[in-house]
C-alpha cells in the first residue's frame, strides 16, 4: 500500500525516532485520485496496478536523482469525494501534479476545483466533451469521439456502406459517441437512418434490434463498454440480423470475446492498445502486468498507465524547478509521447491526438486490420 | 439562564464562531470542503426528518428533491442568469412544486405502499435528469460558472461561502425544528403513531401528509441549491438512489423523530468516512460495521424516539398480517 498523507504526516512524527523516514520530504509528490472501493473499483484497482509499473520503472531508472511519490486516493466514483480529495490534494504544496478521475462526473466536478486553484489535472479516462475545455489545468488521455467517430465513418465509407443505425448508451460519453460519429459520416455522404440511446445495463435489445432491421441499414455503429456490448451482439446473432456491426475503442476487452462468444465474431472497431502489437513499450507493460495478473492489460489500465507516464515525463522536462504551473507546461508541450496506447501529442485543448488502430474479431480473437 | 437556552446559544457559538475561527486558522481548503458538505447534509437529513422521522413516512427518494433544487439552481444560473439571491429560493420552490405535483396521486397511499411509491418518485426523477437531454443536458451535467453572489456582493472568500452555508442551513433546520416541535409537529408524531386515530380525531391526514412532504422537499431543494452553487459542476449520478438511502440512514442512525439525532447522525456519515481515510480501502467496511452496530445495539438511534426494527417491522410488515382463514398467513 502507498503512503497516504496521513500516514505521511505520522511518518514525520515518527521521523524524530527514525531518521531513515525523512527521506519522503525529499520526494516530488503526484495526487492520484481513483475509485479503490464501490461500484467502479475494479476499474480503479487497475489504474493503481498499472500506476505502480509505471512509478517503479521511473524511479529504478534514475532520470531525475529524487524519487517521485504519488499518493492515491479513494473517490469511490462520488462527486462529493472526488471535490473533498481535489481540495485535499491542492491543500498539500508539495502536490505538483494530479492523475485522474475515472467518471467524467466526478472529474468534472474536481476541475471546478483544479481550475480555480491552479493544478495540472491529467485524466486517463475521463471521456465528457467539456472536461479538457474547462480550463487550461484540464488534460485527458482518452481519445474522443470525435475523433474515433471520423476514423470508423471513413472505414465504412471506404467499405462502401452508406445507410447505418446507430445505437449508443445514454451517458455523456454515449452521447459524444453519436454526435462524433454521425457529423463526418453525413458529410462524407453517409446516411443515418436510425438513432437510439439505451440506459447501461440493458438487458433485452430485441426490441432496438427489431426497429434497426425495418431500417435496413448496412451496418449498424455501437456507443457501449463491453458488457453491453456482449449482450447487445449475442441478441443480434439470436435475432440472425445478419449486419455488421462497428463500435469504439470501449468496446475492446477481452471480456466482451469471453462473454458474447461467437456471436463476437466479426465485430470492428477502433482501438488505441492492443497488447498484441509488436512494440518494445507494449511488450514490457504486458510482462510487468502478467506478473501480478491473469490476463492481458486491456484499454484502460493501459491508458492509466500512458497518462502516469505522460506525467512523469512531464516532471523531467521541468525538473529541477517542479512547480505546479510548470509541470502544467511540460505536460501542454507533450509531443509525439511514445506509449502503450500509440503516440500521443496535447492539442490547445489539452485533447490527445493518438493513431488509431483498427481491429476486428477473428477467432476469438482482437487482430488489427490493415 | 435555562439550560435548552444555554444549549442552543452554544451551538450557535460553536457553528459562527468557533468552527470558522478553527478552519481559518487550519487554513486548508479541505476541511471547508467537509464543513459545507456537512452543513448540506445535515439540512437533507433534517428536511428527510420532518417526513419519516416525525410523520412517519418511510421516504426513498428524497435525493431526488434535492436533485430537483439543485438543477432549478444550476439551469437559472448558468442559462438565465439568476444568481445565488433568486436561484436559492426559487431552488426550494421548484422542488416544492415537483413534490406537491408528485404527492397528489401519492399521498394516500399508506406505508409500504407509499415507501414503493417514493422510490418511483425517486427513479423517475433520476431519469427525468438523465434523459431529458434538451432542459437537464442529461449525462452531460451542469456546469455553473458564477460563485456566490449575494445581492450584488460576490462572496468568494473561503469563510464567506462558510458563513452563507452555515446561515442559510441554520435558519432552514430552526424553522425545521419549530415545525416539528410545535402543535403541528405533534399532529404529524400522531399520524405516525396511528393514522386511522389521527383521522378519527378530526386531523386531514392526506393533507398533512401532502405539507410534510412539499415543507421537506422545499429545504431539500434549499439542500440541492448550496450543493450547486458549491461544487460548480451538477450530474445526475449526485442525485441516485444510493444518496437517498445514505440520508435515510442518517435519519435512522441519529434516531427517527429526533432532530438533534438526525444532525449527528449527518455529520457522523459524512466525517466518518472522511476520517477513516488513514485505513485505505476498507474504511467502507468500517462504516458498514458500524451502522450495523448501531442498528444493532441502539435500535432506537442515537436519540431517536421511536425503534427504528419496529418502525420497519410495522411499515413493512403491515401488508403482511396473521390471517386466521385457513391459509393461515397471507397478504392481504
Amino acid at each position: 500500500m502507498k503512503l497516504s498523507r496521513r500516514t505521511l504526516l505520522a511518518l514525520t512524527v515518527a521521523s524524530v525516532m527514525l531518521p531513515a523516514a525523512s527521506q519522503a520530504a525529499d520526494s516530488i509528490k503526484i495526487g492520484y485520485q481513483l475509485p479503490l472501493t464501490g461500484n467502479t473499483a475494479q476499474y480503479g484497482q487497475d489504474f493503481k496496478d498499472a500506476a505502480e509499473i509505471a512509478l517503479a520503472k521511473f524511479n529504478a531508472s534514475g532520470q531525475i536523482p529524487v524519487p517521485v511519490e504519488i499518493i492515491y486516493e479513494d473517490s469511490r466514483s462520488d462527486a462529493k469525494e472526488g471535490v473533498t480529495i481535489a481540495r485535499k490534494f491542492v491543500d498539500d504544496k508539495e502536490i505538483v501534479g494530479v492523475l485522474g478521475d475515472f467518471t467524467s462526473t466526478v472529474s468534472m466536478a474536481a476541475a471546478q476545483v483544479y481550475k480555480r486553484s491552479g493544478m495540472v489535472q491529467l485524466s486517463q479516462t475521463a471521456s465528457h466533451p467539456d472536461f479538457a475545455k474547462i480550463s487550461e489545468w484540464q488534460f485527458r488521455n482518452i481519445t474522443t469521439q470525435n475523433q474515433e467517430g471520423g476514423v470508423n465513418a471513413k472505414w465504412m465509407i471506404d467499405q462502401g456502406i452508406k445507410k447505418v443505425a446507430v445505437i449508443a448508451e445514454q451517458t455523456d460519453w454515449g452521447q459524444s459517441v453519436v454526435k462524433g460519429f454521425v457529423d463526418p459520416f453525413k458529410e462524407m455522404g453517409g446516411e443515418v437512418v436510425y438513432t437510439e440511446f439505451f440506459n447501461r445495463g440493458l438487458a433485452d435489445f430485441r426490441s432496438i434490434i427489431t426497429k434497426i432491421e425495418e431500417q435496413k441499414p448496412e451496418a449498424i455503429y455501437t456507443g457501449f463498454f463491453y458488457e453491453d456490448g456482449a449482450q447487445f451482439l449475442k441478441q443480434v446473432a439470436q435475432l440472425n440480423a445478419g449486419i455488421p456491426v462497428y463500435s469504439t475503442s470501449a468496446a475492446y476487452n477481452d471480456k466482451l470475446i469471453e462473454l458474447a462468444g461467437a456471436a463476437a465474431e466479426g465485430l470492428k472497431l477502433t482501438a488505441t492498445f492492443l497488447p498484441t502489437r509488436a512494440d518494445a513499450n507494449v511488450t514490457e507493460f504486458v510482462t510487468e502486468w502478467k506478473k501480478t495478473h491473469d490476463n492481458a492489460p486491456g484499454q484502460f489500465p493501459a491508458q492509466a498507465y500512458d497518462a502516469v507516464n505522460i506525467m512523469l515525463a512531464a516532471v523531467v522536462k521541468a525538473y529541477p524547478d517542479v512547480t505546479r504551473q510548470s509541470l502544467r507546461d511540460a505536460v501542454a508541450a507533450t509531443k509525439d509521447f511514445p506509449g502503450v496506447t500509440g503516440n500521443t501529442s496535447f492539442d490547445e485543448n489539452g485533447e490527445p491526438l493518438k493513431e488509431l488502430t483498427k481491429a476486428t474479431v477473428k477467432d476469438g480473437v482482437f487482430v488489427e486490420v490493415k | 439562564m435555562s439550560k435548552p437556552l444555554f444549549i442552543k446559544l452554544l451551538l450557535l457559538v460553536i457553528v459562527f464562531a468557533v468552527v470558522p475561527f478553527a478552519l481559518e486558522g487550519l487554513g486548508k481548503g479541505y476541511y471547508y470542503q467537509i464543513a459545507t458538505l456537512a452543513f448540506v447534509f445535515m439540512l437533507l437529513a433534517a428536511s428527510l426528518h420532518l417526513v419519516t422521522g416525525v410523520a412517519g413516512l418511510l421516504h426513498l427518494g428524497h435525493a431526488s428533491l434535492y436533485g430537483v433544487g439543485a438543477y432549478v439552481a444550476a439551469l437559472l444560473g448558468s442559462k438565465y442568469g439568476i444568481g445565488f439571491t433568486y436561484g436559492l429560493p426559487l431552488a426550494g420552490i421548484g422542488a416544492a412544486f415537483v413534490a406537491f405535483l408528485v404527492a397528489l396521486p401519492t399521498m394516500r397511499l399508506m406505508s409500504i405502499y407509499f415507501a414503493v411509491a417514493t422510490l418511483g418518485i425517486g427513479q423517475m426523477l433520476f431519469l427525468v435528469f438523465q434523459n431529458w437531454v434538451d432542459v437537464t443536458n442529461g449525462p452531460n451535467g451542469v456546469m455553473l460558472f458564477d460563485g456566490i453572489d449575494l445581492f450584488g456582493y460576490a462572496i468568494n472568500s473561503e469563510l464567506g461561502i462558510y458563513y452563507v452555508v452555515a446561515v442559510v442551513a441554520a435558519v432552514s433546520i430552526l424553522i425545521l425544528n419549530r415545525l416539528s416541535h410545535s402543535y403541528y409537529g405533534n399532529a404529524l408524531r400522531s399520524l405516525r403513531e396511528d393514522d386511522q386515530c389521527t383521522a378519527a380525531m378530526g386531523i386531514n391526514v392526506t393533507v398533512m401528509k401532502i405539507q410534510a412532504f412539499v415543507i421537506s422537499a422545499f429545504f431539500a431543494g434549499i439542500a440541492g441549491a448550496l450543493w450547486a452553487y458549491t461544487t460548480g459542476y451538477i450530474s445526475p449520478n449526485d442525485f441516485n438512489f444510493s444518496q437517498s438511502i445514505l440520508i435515510l440512514t442518517m435519519v435512522v442512525v441519529g434516531g427517527l423523530g429526533s432532530l438533534p439525532g438526525v444532525l449527528i447522525g449527518a455529520l457522523l456519515l459524512i466525517l466518518l468516512p472522511e476520517v477513516l481515510r488513514y485505513f485505505g480501502d476498507i474504511r467502507n467496511i468500517i462504516v458498514g460495521l458500524l451502522m450495523f452496530g448501531a442498528i444493532l445495539f441502539l435500535p432506537k438511534g442515537l436519540f431517536g424516539e421511536v425503534n427504528a426494527l419496529n418502525f420497519a417491522r410495522r411499515i413493512l410488515g403491515s401488508a403482511w398480517s396473521e390471517d386466521n382463514s385457513e391459509k393461515g398467513i397471507g397478504w392481504k
